[in-house]
C-alpha cells in the first residue's frame, strides 16, 4: 500500500482565512462566534452563529457579493457558485499554493478531487420560487449547478481543470471525513497520486436555522459560551460555514516534488449506528466500531493514540454518546489520551466539519501542540473519565484521531501521524 | 406604420412599476443602455433596439473583452471573439426578453453567430418581420468545395455568409508563391491580390448567400470580375497579418452583382473598395431544390433536420 501524506491546506473558516491565523486561534483558543445579524429578530430564538469574515455572500445576486481583494473570481465562474463553492474556490487556491503545486500538478489524470457540502439551500429555494412565480423558462440557466449537493465538486473540477477521480459525499456531518477516507483509499490503492479533499458549507440562515426545528441549535445568546462541548450547560450547536481543502499525496509524489508534509494519513474506518435517523446511538456503538476499524486500518492500538479531535458538537445527547464510545475504545488509556472539540471555537460546520478538523489535526501535528477544549466551566459528569484539556498545550502529539458523525448514524474516524 | 405587433405593443402602458423593474434589470448595464431601453419601452421605436441589445451583451462579456464590442463591428463573433458560451447566451436572451418584452425560442438562437445576427434578429422580431436566413459559417474545406477558384489562388480561409453581407479571414502565411518576387527580399501582399480576395468573397456570397432571384442557382462557372471603382489602399500587408474581409451587396440584377468591400488588419483599415462588380449567370439546378416557400406559408420548413438538444 502506498503511504499518503497531507502536503497542503487551505482554510476559509470562522477562526481564520489562512493556516497561520487558524493555528494561532487554535493555540490561543479564540473563537469565531458572534451575535449573527440575520438572527437578531424577535421571531428567531437562535442568536449566535460563526460566519466567515471578509466575505459578504448575503445578497441574492452573486455579482453583489464581496470577497477579499486577493481573490478574483470571474463573472462566468461566479454565476454557478453558491457561497460554499466560493469559499472552497479560495481555499483550494490557498492549498495549491501551500503545497507548491504547479498547473500541471493540478490538472492531470492522476490528480482527483473529492468534496462534500449540503448544497446551497438559499439558492435552491430562490430557484424553485422563481420557477413557480415566473415560469420554468425564466430561471437562471445555472441555478441547479449552483445549488444541488454536488455543486462544490462540479464547479471546482471544471474551474481547476481536474482530470482524475471526482465525486461528492453526502453523509451530512460525516461527509467530508468520508471524502478524506475515500481520497486516502484512492492513493493507497494506487489509483491516484494526488487528491484534493474539500469540505464546504454556506453557513447562512438557510443552512443553519432549519436545525432549530429539531432543537439541535444552542439558544444561548452569549457568543462566548454558546458553543461549549462537554460542559454540563451545553444546549446545542452553533452553526458555521466556510471551506477547508486538504492536499493528499502519495509518498513517491511527495518525494519527487521535494515538499515537507504536515502529517501522514495512516488509515481510517467507518461504521453505522443502525439506530435512528437523527439521534446518535446512546452508547456510541457506531462511532466505537468506526474507531476500531480505523485502528485496524492504521495498524495501531489505543496505546499509541495521543489526541482525539472529537466530533462533539455541543448537543446534550451527541457529546455523551461520543464520550461513551471513547471510553469503550480507549479503555485503560482513556484517562491519558487528550480529547478536545475544536467546535467550541469554530461552531459546527456540518459537511465542512471533517475536513476542517482534519486540517486542524494536521496543523497540530506539524506545529507540535494539542488543541484545548474551550468554554468548559463545569464538565458534564457524564464526560468524566476522559482527559479533556481546557487549554491548548505544547504537548506534541504523534498519533491523532479525528471523529465525525452524521445523520443516519454514519460515523467516520481518520488516523493521522506526525511525519517523521 | 401600422404593423399589428407594433400597434399592440404600443397600446400597453409603461407604468412607473415597469420602469422600476426595468431599472433594476439593467442596473449593471451602461446608462446609455438604460436610456435606450426606456426610450424603446415608451415609444416602441425599433431604432433603439441595437443599443439595448448591445448594451445587454456588453454586460455579460468579460470586462477584458468589452473594448472589442465598443468597435461596433457587426461581424464580431459571439463565441470566438466575445467568449459568450451557450449558457451566457441564455442569460443574455432572458434579459433581452424581459427588457424588450418578447419571447425567444431556443431554435431561433441556434443560428445567431455574430453581433450583427443578433441585432437583425431582435429588429425583425420587434417589427414582426420574417427572420432572415441565418449566416452560414464555412471553414476552408467548405469554401473550397463550392468555389470555382482553388488553391493556391484561393484567398479566403474561413467565411461567414449572411443575408446582407459576407465576411472572411485570410492569414498571410508568407508561403504564397508570388511573395517570392513581390518584392525582392521584401514580401508584401499585392494590392491586386487583395482586390482579388474581395472579389472571391463576392463569388462566395453569390453561391452561398441569397441568390439574386428566388429559386434560381448561380452557376459557379459563370462568375467573372468586370470592374471596380474607388479602390484605396491604406496599409502595407505582410506575412503574419490576418486580413478581415467584408463585402456587402449594393445591387444584384442578372447579369451584374455590385458590392462594396473592405479589408482590415485588426482595427486598421487596409483596403477600401467603393464598388466592384461581378458578372454571373444562372444554371439549372442539378440537385432538387428545397420546396419553394410561398408567402402564405406560416413557417418555412427547416433547411436541415432539427438537431436534438445536446447535453444533459
Amino acid at each position: 500500500m502506498t503511504r499518503v501524506f497531507i502536503t497542503g491546506v487551505g482554510f476559509i473558516t470562522s477562526i481564520g482565512n489562512d493556516a497561520a491565523t487558524v493555528e494561532q486561534n487554535l493555540r490561543e483558543l479564540r473563537h469565531g462566534c458572534i451575535a449573527y445579524p440575520p438572527f437578531q429578530k424577535p421571531e428567531v430564538p437562535v442568536k449566535v452563529a460563526a460566519p466567515v469574515r471578509e466575505f459578504n455572500t448575503e445578497p441574492d445576486d452573486p455579482e453583489d457579493w464581496t470577497l477579499p481583494a486577493r481573490y478574483r473570481v470571474r463573472r462566468e465562474v461566479l454565476r454557478s457558485l453558491g457561497p460554499n463553492t466560493l469559499y472552497a474556490h479560495c481555499a483550494l487556491q490557498q492549498a495549491i499554493a501551500d503545497a507548491r503545486l504547479g498547473e500541471a500538478d493540478v490538472s492531470n489524470d492522476d490528480t482527483g478531487l473529492y468534496a462534500a457540502s449540503g448544497g446551497s439551500p438559499s439558492i435552491l429555494a430562490r430557484l424553485v420560487n422563481r420557477m413557480h412565480q415566473h415560469g420554468v423558462m425564466k430561471c437562471p440557466p445555472l441555478g441547479i449547478v449552483a445549488s444541488i449537493a454536488g455543486t462544490v465538486q462540479f464547479n471546482l473540477v471544471a474551474n481547476f481543470k481536474i482530470k482524475g477521480a471526482s465525486t461528492g459525499f453526502s453523509s451530512a456531518c460525516a461527509s467530508s471525513s468520508h471524502a478524506a477516507g475515500f481520497a486516502f483509499d484512492e492513493i493507497a490503492l494506487g489509483r491516484q497520486r494526488r487528491m484534493f479533499v474539500v469540505g464546504a458549507e454556506d453557513g447562512n440562515v438557510e443552512t443553519i436555522l432549519p436545525f432549530a426545528g429539531m432543537r439541535a441549535l444552542s439558544l444561548n445568546p452569549d457568543p462566548d459560551t454558546a458553543s461549549r462541548p462537554f460542559d454540563v450547560a451545553r444546549d446545542g450547536f452553533v452553526g458555521t460555514g466556510g471551506a477547508t481543502v486538504l492536499v493528499f499525496e502519495s509518498e513517491a509524489e511527495m518525494a519527487r516534488r521535494g515538499v515537507t508534509p504536515y502529517a501522514e494519513v495512516i488509515g481510517w474506518g467507518q461504521a453505522s449506528d443502525g439506530h435512528n435517523v437523527a439521534i446518535s446511538h446512546p452508547e456510541g456503538a457506531g462511532l466505537a466500531a468506526a474507531m476500531r476499524h480505523a485502528f485496524q486500518s492504521a495498524g495501531i492500538t489505543a496505546a499509541e493514540v495521543d489526541y482525539v479531535n472529537a466530533h462533539a458538537t455541543s448537543t446534550p445527547i451527541g457529546d455523551i454518546s461520543e464520550c461513551k464510545a471513547l471510553r469503550t475504545v480507549l479503555g485503560e488509556h482513556a484517562a491519558r489520551v487528550a480529547v478536545s472539540s475544536t467546535k467550541a471555537l469554530t461552531g459546527h460546520g456540518l459537511s465542512l466539519a471533517g475536513a476542517m478538523e482534519t486540517g486542524f489535526c494536521a496543523l497540530a501535528l506539524r506545529g507540535g501542540f494539542t488543541p484545548g477544549s474551550a468554554h468548559i466551566t463545569h464538565l458534564d459528569p457524564l464526560c468524566e473519565g476522559l482527559n479533556i484539556p481546557r487549554v491548548t498545550t505544547a504537548d506534541a502529539p504523534r498519533v491523532v484521531l479525528n471523529n465525525s458523525s452524521g445523520f443516519g448514524g454514519a460515523n467516520v474516524c481518520l488516523v493521522l501521524r506526525r511525519a517523521s | 406604420m401600422s404593423d399589428p405587433a407594433t400597434t399592440a405593443a404600443a397600446a400597453q402602458v409603461f407604468s412607473p412599476e415597469d420602469e422600476a423593474l426595468l431599472r433594476e434589470s439593467l442596473r449593471r448595464c451602461s446608462p446609455a443602455t438604460l436610456e435606450a431601453a426606456l426610450a424603446y419601452r415608451q415609444g416602441k421605436d425599433a431604432k433603439h433596439l441595437p443599443a439595448v441589445v448591445i448594451g445587454i451583451i456588453e454586460r455579460f462579456v468579460d470586462p477584458e473583452l468589452r473594448p472589442k464590442l465598443a468597435t461596433g463591428e457587426d461581424d464580431l463573433r459571439l463565441v470566438e471573439d466575445l467568449g459568450i458560451d451557450s449558457l451566457t447566451m441564455m442569460e443574455i436572451v432572458m434579459m433581452v426578453e424581459e427588457v424588450v418584452q418578447m419571447q425567444i425560442n431556443n431554435e431561433e438562437l441556434r443560428n445567431l453567430r455574430t453581433v450583427g445576427d443578433v441585432k437583425t434578429f431582435i429588429d425583425c422580431k420587434a417589427r414582426g418581420l420574417p427572420l432572415p436566413k441565418p449566416s452560414k459559417f464555412l471553414p476552408i474545406e467548405g469554401i473550397a468545395a463550392v468555389m470555382p477558384i482553388q488553391p493556391p489562388f484561393l484567398f479566403l480561409t474561413e467565411a461567414l455568409v449572411g443575408a446582407t453581407s459576407a465576411t472572411a479571414k485570410y492569414k498571410i502565411s508568407g508561403q504564397e508563391f508570388f511573395l517570392q518576387g513581390h518584392f525582392k527580399d521584401n514580401p508584401v501582399m499585392p494590392a491586386s491580390i487583395m482586390l482579388e480576395s474581395l472579389g472571391q468573397l463576392g463569388v462566395l456570397y453569390l453561391l452561398e448567400g441569397h441568390p439574386p432571384e428566388a429559386g434560381k442557382m448561380v452557376g459557379p462557372g459563370t462568375i467573372f470580375f468586370t470592374s471596380c471603382e474607388g479602390v484605396r489602399c491604406h496599409r502595407v500587408c505582410k506575412p503574419g497579418d490576418l486580413l478581415s474581409l467584408a463585402v456587402k451587396p449594393k445591387r444584384l440584377k442578372m447579369p451584374l452583382a455590385t458590392f462594396e468591400g473592405s479589408i482590415r488588419v485588426g482595427q486598421e483599415k487596409a483596403v477600401v473598395v467603393e464598388e466592384f462588380t461581378l458578372t454571373f449567370g444562372y444554371v439549372e439546378a442539378a440537385a432538387p431544390l428545397p420546396a419553394p416557400v410561398t408567402e402564405a406559408a406560416p413557417t418555412p420548413p427547416p433547411a436541415e433536420p432539427l438537431r436534438v438538444a445536446a447535453g444533459t
